[in-house]
């Protein structure tokens, strides 16, 4: 065997006012020629640290206390997770022939690797198109490109897909692999993922809190014996791996196709008392004629609404009635117009025609004070939203604005403090707080006054597993007291768990409206809007076609 | 900054630049109306024979500065210092001097304004900043940086647009512009920082150094016809401005 990569006894720590955090902490490894390698570990385990430090990062280019040995080469490239910050050109060509030009590569023969390596990963566009036009899929595989054109020795992934919606995700991946088959290059990743990179993986080390080694071996073993300090660590687990699809879908008495056909039963039994609930209250409806009440229950309505950028519209004839108490999800593609149509929802966009009605009132007649009173909203960057420099401060904001007296609203803030896990930092600075720190005070922020409106842009975007699922429970929590929930996003599991109804946006309409049981269910639109509906509905359908039930 | 396909667009652009700031500085140096109203015709007809301006194209961009150009032109005329009375009225005195000098510097104005365009609408940025490392010697380092910066600049307004929404939900409300700036500034300043640091590793990840050791995919030259046009612009500017006045 041929090392090509490793370490031994490697601790890495950072300055951090004036002491030292140690980061990593006495690893030894060592990665052979051509391997595929999958790191994983809870936020801070080092994970990164470690990548950079085997890539040359560290202590090349960042600065750390790096004890220990390292043997590293010297062609390496390394893909970063955020598409808009690796890139220093304007336009494709001339990202790709950056990575020539620092390697000399003379003038005449760059037209062809660029070619070449465009091709490689899948990019079918005219060589001089500008990078602010393309998708974060696409830059992803533009950033592909550009490490291609270094020709490495070793590939370096720390988190390439956490900032793509899951379609973007699943086609990275299949390019990875694709390409990881055709060149045989070492590869090493760090993923917080696993569906679409695990299967193909040799190897996978789990790292802990502290920036140990915990295990170290193929991946099956690690799934199946690791599982807790996994689920522990945020990482989303694989739903299939470690079992292939093939099997699951031959075989009737697979476990796992046991655990999905209870699932699919549930989501079916759910829909139907949904739709027994909501034929009940239309007979209630036209029996008694009680406009009034029929009205009160719903708390938004859009009529003959058109939105867009600028004077362009990019979603006519939106005709919605959303109803209170809902947890209601709208999801299309990037550009389909569902973050517009969030922000217009409480006047932070423009109508281009048409009227809202909030809770039976137009929208244009509410005043500030009252609209904000009554809805809140959450960000898709929390940073950009925090106006105080406390996080006790942010959530009481709105109530000094107002003129509260002190003590309603220490009693408010501490409350929502304790509701969110807030309360051992409420005196640190907004910006010190974690990922999900951050995004779950971005959501208390909004509930000082018992909002009965929250519009959430991609609320899971970019988290892992578990300050995910912590963030879901504490809206399913409010939602259960009452608050309507609006949400966009690409996630279909969070959808096919938690939303009551789906709304799917796509080329300038409203193409379904409806519960997401009936759309899973809809093989047809499943593949008009490149929607992957979760997998118990998959192994339902293929089941089907093949007459296995 | 992107280049128009005009005949001015095919110039190199550290000769083209170069040559619009030495008109520039002459229009700064004179003190006739008559004048600066030539020179700045000057670069409206080159616009227009050379920089593939349209009259709807140079009127939507001029315009805002038209506006400005007026209420200068009346800040300095009416009240200005002068002997020549030629209109009195309240406190408003024109003079003809305090005239001479309204036009001329609303006019100086628009005449820096006009090459500017003439500059930005016929240049490439990337061929712009290539030619600066050939032709004047500028480091890599700098204009790669430069360039990866101005990759920021949309994505700050739309962080910009998403704080003041934000705010505005919040009951926030802006009453002294200086603070509502300081507020919006921290937020900004930092991501801006922390993307830049990230921009940094991953430029000096794919190999670059900000040395001249490299190879170039663009490699701006003078050529003849570089030299034409520095040298025509000077001379007719030159003309204008000395031999106008006899």
């Amino acid at each position: 065997m041929q090392w090509q990569l490793g370490c031994k006894e490697l601790s890495v720590g950072f300055d951090h006012q004036e002491e030292t955090v140690q980061v990593l902490d006495r690893i030894t490894l060592s990665i052979t020629r051509g391997e595929k390698v999958l790191i994983l570990g809870p936020s801070g385990s080092g994970k990164s640290t470690l990548l950079s430090a085997l890539s040359g990062i560290i202590p090349d280019h960042v600065e750390a206390e790096v004890e220990g040995e390292i043997y590293r080469q010297e062609a390496c490239g390394v893909m970063f997770q955020d598409p808009d910050t690796q890139f220093c050109m304007l336009h494709v060509d001339e990202e790709i022939a950056f990575s020539l030009e620092n390697r000399r590569v003379p003038r005449g023969e760059m037209d062809g690797i660029i070619r070449q390596v465009m091709q490689m990963v899948g990019l079918q566009l005219e060589p001089h198109t500008p990078i602010d036009t393309l998708s974060g899929g696409m830059k992803q595989r533009l950033a592909l490109a550009c490490l291609l054109a270094l020709e490495p020795d070793v590939l370096f992934f720390d988190e390439p897909t956490a900032q793509l919606d899951p379609v973007s995700r699943r086609d990275v991946f299949r390019l990875l692999r694709e390409v990881a088959g055709k060149t045989g290059q070492t590869m090493v990743f760090v993923e917080h993922v696993l569906d679409g990179c695990i299967e193909w993986m040799d190897r996978v080390i789990l790292l802990d809190r502290h920036g140990q080694i915990i295990a170290d071996g193929e991946p099956a073993h690690i799934v199946t014996h690791y599982r807790q300090q996994m689920e522990e660590a945020g990482i989303w687990l694989p739903r299939l791996f470690p079992y292939s699809w093939q099997e699951v879908v031959n075989d009737p008495s697979h476990p796992l196709a046991d655990v999905l056909r209870r699932e699919l039963g549930e989501r079916m039994e759910r829909d139907r008392q949904a739709s027994l609930s909501s034929s009940a209250a239309s007979s209630i409806h036209t029996l008694s004629a009680n406009v009034s009440a029929a009205n009160a229950a719903v708390i938004i309505q859009t009529d003959q609404l058109s939105i867009g950028y600028r004077k362009r519209p990019v979603m006519q004839q939106i005709n919605l009635s959303l109803p209170a108490g809902e947890w209601i999800a709208i999801t299309g593609q990037n550009g389909s117009g569902k973050s517009t149509f969030l922000k217009s929802l409480l006047r932070l966009e423009p109508l281009l025609s048409g009227r809202i009605m909030l809770q039976g009132k137009e929208l244009r007649k509410w005043p500030d004070r009252d609209l904000y009173a009554q809805a809140g909203f959450v960000f898709q960057n929390p940073e950009l939203q925090f106006v105080t420099d406390t996080v006790y401060d942010e959530i009481a904001f709105g109530g000094r604005q107002r003129g509260w007296p002190e003590e309603l609203l220490r009693e408010k803030t501490v409350q929502l403090l304790q509701e969110f896990g807030l309360e051992d930092y409420q005196d640190q600075h907004p910006f010190t707080l974690s990922l999900g720190q951050k995004r779950r005070l971005s959501v208390a922020t909004m509930l000082l006054f018992d909002q009965e409106l929250l519009l959430l842009d991609e609320p899971t975007f970019g988290q892992d597993a578990r300050t995910a699922a912590e963030l879901i429970r504490r809206l399913k929590q409010r939602q259960q007291q009452g608050t309507t929930i609006i949400m966009v996003t690409h996630d279909m599991d969070l959808v096919d768990e938690h939303a009551d109804r789906l709304i799917l946006f796509r080329q300038g309409e409203v193409a379904y409206d409806g519960t997401p049981y009936r759309l899973f269910t809809d093989q047809k639109l499943l593949q008009d809007s490149a929607i992957i509906a979760p997998l118990h509905y998959r192994l339902n359908h293929q089941r089907e076609e093949r007459g296995i039930i | 900054m992107k280049s128009n396909g005009s005949w001015l667009s095919t110039l190199n652009p550290s000769c083209k630049l170069i040559a619009h700031l030495l008109v520039m500085f002459l229009l700064m140096g004179i003190s006739d109306p008559v004048i600066t109203l030539c020179l700045w015709l000057l670069a409206v007809v080159i616009g227009i024979t050379l920089g593939g301006w349209r009259l709807s194209y140079l009127l939507r961009r001029l315009l805002p500065y038209t506006l400005f150009f007026v209420l200068i032109f009346w800040m300095l005329a009416a009240f200005g210092k002068g002997e020549h009375v030629l209109w009195q009225w309240a406190w408003f005195r024109i003079t003809e001097e305090s005239m001479n000098n309204g036009l001329t510097i609303g006019l100086r104005m628009l005449g820096f304004v006009t090459y500017g365009l003439l500059f930005t609408s016929t240049t490439d940025l990337t061929a712009l900043m290539m030619s600066l490392i050939h032709q004047l010697r500028l480091s890599p380092k700098w204009a790669y940086g430069m360039l990866a910066g101005f990759r920021f600049i949309p994505l700050f307004q739309s962080e910009l647009q998403q704080m003041k929404s934000a705010h505005k939900i919040r009951g926030y409300k802006q009453k002294n512009s200086w603070k509502a700036f300081a507020r919006y500034a921290l937020p900004l300043f930092t991501q801006g920082i922390r993307k830049s640091e990230r921009i940094a590793v991953a430029m000096e990840a794919r190999g670059f150094t900000g040395t001249r050791d490299r190879t170039y995919y663009l490699t701006p030259v003078m050529t003849g016809k570089d030299w034409i046009y520095a040298a025509s612009l000077l001379l007719a500017a030159g003309c204008i401005a000395w031999l106008l006045p006899w």
